[in-house]
């Protein structure tokens, strides 16, 4: 269903990001030449999928903040697959595995055990970074890369889409069909909405916890598949990247579009690559990208919190009115 | 108006307006000093607006306020407060981890604030006491607030609102919602202490009966309007009905007709079911076709037992039959998918999502019919939930709304929707009419009636007259166990005392 408000929504969206790429194209022209679009793409392929993974845990209303960590391990496993002549599809897979193993560790400890779930994924984080070091010794990882094939995940075109954004665009529609039409969906939201009234209800809720966590290692790993892609090499501090634009896209998008889900999820990352992309080709040194993320995070948090986005909620509605 | 003494309040011509709604309408509201003056109305009726004016919360749009003689604005909860208003809310917001004590001075720890000064936890602890001791009450305000019962945190929340010494004027909103029957006992001989004091009460509640008990005067809203105020003898002498006057129709709460049937199958029984420290030796049969009562004050361990026939609860020994055949559920899943519906006693937090439309929650108990191959069947499931909301008559009939947009009425049809959609083989009530208007009250009863064809209804309640008015056959059950076994013969008396003092007399 498609209401008036999330048309308004989606307006004021397309109007921010218009003024924001505008702004940059003012100041530089090649910001939107095909060149650079295809860049933003890839860089928000990347940071989507991480995010996409995230938006489940943020939906059953826990914090994840060990993908990153997993991640890392998820690149170390598909490099040390790759160098040991693995074939592709079984490295690929392999190191999504990691992903989908080590998440479950947080849901259980969060949703069993009831323990903190910002405590629990810290510790997860540096038992997965502490595992990625195995496999190497903390050394990068990019023997037999070129024969394998990995790189074509970044360089190959399907449909004239980049593969990357091909991958991201089928991530997203088997998500939204997941979250937003399936029955596991209605779980997920209330479970995180009214845990005891969905188990009340007969949703399991425990599991879809566990499951959230799984799904949000896995995708953390798809997402530095790519990067690993691009980059050519595996190495351990390949997920520390993830985090703040994860949470940044996955916040932002809630506080768009009134709360977490997939579409809005893609429009907080779409929001976020297109600002670090601007800055970059502002040549605004990388080492400010975070601070930025971070600023725009605040920002998204206050508005997703209760009481200011309630302020936020009535200025939509009002302009709702007077539309 | 209704004291001998002077008046207090005098609330004239007062207006409020919310977009097309008038909220309320030219409404005059006097208290005389040292007045306990019940506001009723069902829900919407105008009786929250007025106080929120009154406390400051919302401006009025229109009319003049005075207190003992002066006018005021009362634009915000501080002017209010300095007027002399002190307010209770519904659900008291009191810190869990600190004592009573300090709950009542939670900011005004020190008689000198200053910046650095220190909080005084003595000084706090004995000026509470002194407060207390002027009441003929004793509850322990050394013990964490988390700790304490229902009726001892009312005191605590009433004492925080009292902490000014200028207060003349208490609200108290629905105070003995949460409230045994026994613990009434004590807030009430507070407000008396008060009154004799001088401080008048507004009273807010849906319990017509304490009106009688408790008030000098009442004050009826009905579409925001005040409709009627009498002293409360005038209404004894004159017989005046005041559901009638909150209603629009002249039909008061009404419960439908008891069924005839006695022997319909057997569907749920419990035998010799206990759990330690709740209750024991719990046994009964639920059968298709009527309504079992079970009456219980809180804390008697009704609702534990509601939870334990649902799987939440496990219990220690006994056992429970489904259809004749043993069952011992491990969670709310099993249970519901055997057949078995509870309605929650707490429908907020048990049993709604709030923030989610009617269509979601109507169907989330049974998402194995809502969806197909997992995927769920949008057009069926907005059908099927139109139709379950005009059988329970949702007001208004908005399945796109959040559930928290409605009254509490309402809010209980969706849960009882959604125990529709699931099609169950029992469905337990577990006060379902708390903070639901008479309207709703009595449709809600017609519904359980309506669902008994088909279903076993149980209904648990801490409200004797509605277990007794809407069910056939009927048990107490009094601090863990019962009071003899479901009978239809049962009095409504017999019923109340076998609950409250444990044995059937009269």
């Amino acid at each position: 269903m498609i209401s008036g408000r999330l048309i308004i929504r989606l307006l004021a969206f397309i109007a921010l990001v218009a003024v924001i790429a505008g702004l940059f194209w003012t100041q530089n022209a090649a910001f939107l030449s095909e060149g650079n679009i295809r860049a933003l793409m890839r860089h928000m392929s990347v940071q989507g999928l991480a995010a996409l993974g995230l938006t489940f845990v943020i939906v059953v209303r826990q914090f994840d903040l060990s993908f990153p960590g997993v991640a890392s391990l998820g690149a170390m496993t598909l490099g040390w697959l790759i160098a040991s002549g693995m074939p592709l599809s079984v490295a690929v897979c392999g190191g999504l595995a990691a992903g989908i193993a080590f998440g479950p560790v947080n849901g259980v400890a969060g949703a069993r055990l009831a323990l903190p779930d910002i405590v629990t994924p810290l510790a997860t984080r540096g038992l997965a970074i502490g595992f990625s070091y195995f496999y190497s010794n903390g050394t990068s990882i990019s023997q037999n890369f070129f024969m394998s094939g990995i790189l074509d995940l970044n360089d190959r075109k399907i449909l004239g889409l980049d593969m990357p954004f091909a991958i991201l665009m089928a991530a997203a529609i088997v998500g939204f069909v997941v979250l937003h039409a399936s029955r596991f969906g209605r779980g997920f939201y209330a479970t995180g909405e009214n845990r005891t009234s969905a188990r009340f209800s007969g949703i399991p809720t425990r599991t879809l916890i566990v499951a959230a966590f799984a799904i949000c290692g896995m995708m953390a790993c798809l997402s530095i598949t790519l990067l690993v892609a691009s980059s050519g090499a595996a190495n351990v501090t390949a997920g520390n990247q993830l985090l703040m634009p994860a949470f940044a896209a996955v916040y932002l998008g809630a506080a768009l579009f009134g709360r977490p889900s997939v579409g809005a999820t893609l429009a907080g990352t779409l929001m976020m690559s297109t600002m670090l992309n601007g800055f970059t080709l502002l040549a605004i040194p990388y080492y400010y990208s975070d601070a930025i993320v971070s600023t725009v995070l605040i920002a998204a948090i206050a508005l997703f919190d209760p009481r200011v986005s309630g302020l936020f909620r009535t200025l939509v509605a009002k302009k709702d009115k007077t539309a | 108006m209704a004291g001998q003494t002077g008046t207090i309040l005098a609330m004239r011509g007062i207006q409020k307006r919310f977009g097309d709604v008038n909220a309320l309408d030219d409404v005059d509201f006097c208290l005389g000093e040292g007045e306990v003056h019940a506001l009723l109305g069902v829900n919407g009726a105008g009786k929250s607006t007025l106080i929120k004016i009154l406390s400051g919360v919302y401006s009025k749009d229109g009319g003049t306020i005075e207190i003992a003689g002066k006018a005021y604005d009362l634009g915000s909860p501080r002017a209010a407060i300095e007027a002399g208003v002190a307010v209770v809310q519904q659900h008291p917001e009191l810190v869990g981890d600190l004592t009573g004590a300090e709950n009542i001075f939670l900011g005004h720890e020190s008689a000198k604030p200053g910046l650095f000064s220190r909080i005084d936890r003595s000084g706090i602890a004995a000026r509470a006491q002194a407060m207390l001791s002027r009441f003929p009450i004793d509850i322990d305000l050394g013990r964490r607030v988390a700790d304490m019962p229902a009726v001892d945190r009312e005191i605590v929340a009433i004492l925080h609102a009292l902490r000014l010494e200028n207060a003349r004027i208490l609200i108290l909103d629905e105070p003995t919602s949460t409230l045994t029957e026994r613990e009434k006992a004590s807030l009430f001989s507070m407000m008396k202490t008060l009154k004799a004091a001088g401080i008048a009460i507004i009273y807010i509640t849906h319990r017509l009966e304490e009106v009688f008990e408790i008030a000098d005067a009442f004050t009826v809203f009905r579409g925001g309007r005040n409709v009627a105020t009498h002293t409360v003898k005038e209404a004894r002498e004159k017989k005046i009905s005041i559901p009638n006057l909150m209603l629009d129709s002249d039909k008061g709460l009404t419960f439908p007709p008891r069924s005839q049937k006695t022997d319909g199958d057997i569907v749920l029984e419990a035998k010799n079911l206990s759990a330690e420290g709740l209750f024991r030796n719990v046994s009964f049969a639920a059968r298709k076709g009527e309504i079992l009562g079970i009456f219980g004050l809180v804390g008697s361990g009704v609702d534990e037992l509601s939870k334990a026939l649902f799987g939440v609860v496990a219990p220690n020994s006994g056992e429970i039959h489904l259809k004749g055949r043993a069952v011992r559920f491990r969670s709310a899943a099993q249970a519901l998918q055997a057949g078995i519906f509870l309605v929650p006693g707490d429908r907020r937090s048990e049993g709604l999502t709030m923030d989610e439309d009617v269509v979601f929650n109507t169907t989330l108990a049974n998402l194995g019919r809502a969806s197909l191959g997992g995927i769920l069947r949008f057009g069926d499931n907005r059908k099927q939930a139109a139709a379950l909301a005009a059988k329970v008559d949702l007001q208004p009939p908005k399945l796109d709304r959040a559930l928290r947009g409605f009254s509490g009425g309402n809010q209980q049809k969706v849960v009882i929707a959604k125990g529709l959609y699931r099609q169950a083989e029992v469905y337990i009530f577990v006060e379902p009419t708390v903070g639901v208007d008479i309207g709703a009250r009595s449709k809600i009863y017609s519904l359980m009636r309506e669902i008994s064809r088909d279903a076993a209804v149980i209904v648990i309640s801490s409200d004797c007259d509605e277990v007794h008015g809407v069910a056939d056959r009927t048990v107490a059950l009094y601090k863990g166990a019962p009071i003899g076994a479901p009978d239809r013969a049962t009095t409504r008396d017999q019923l109340l005392s076998a609950g409250i003092m444990g044995e059937m007399t009269a």
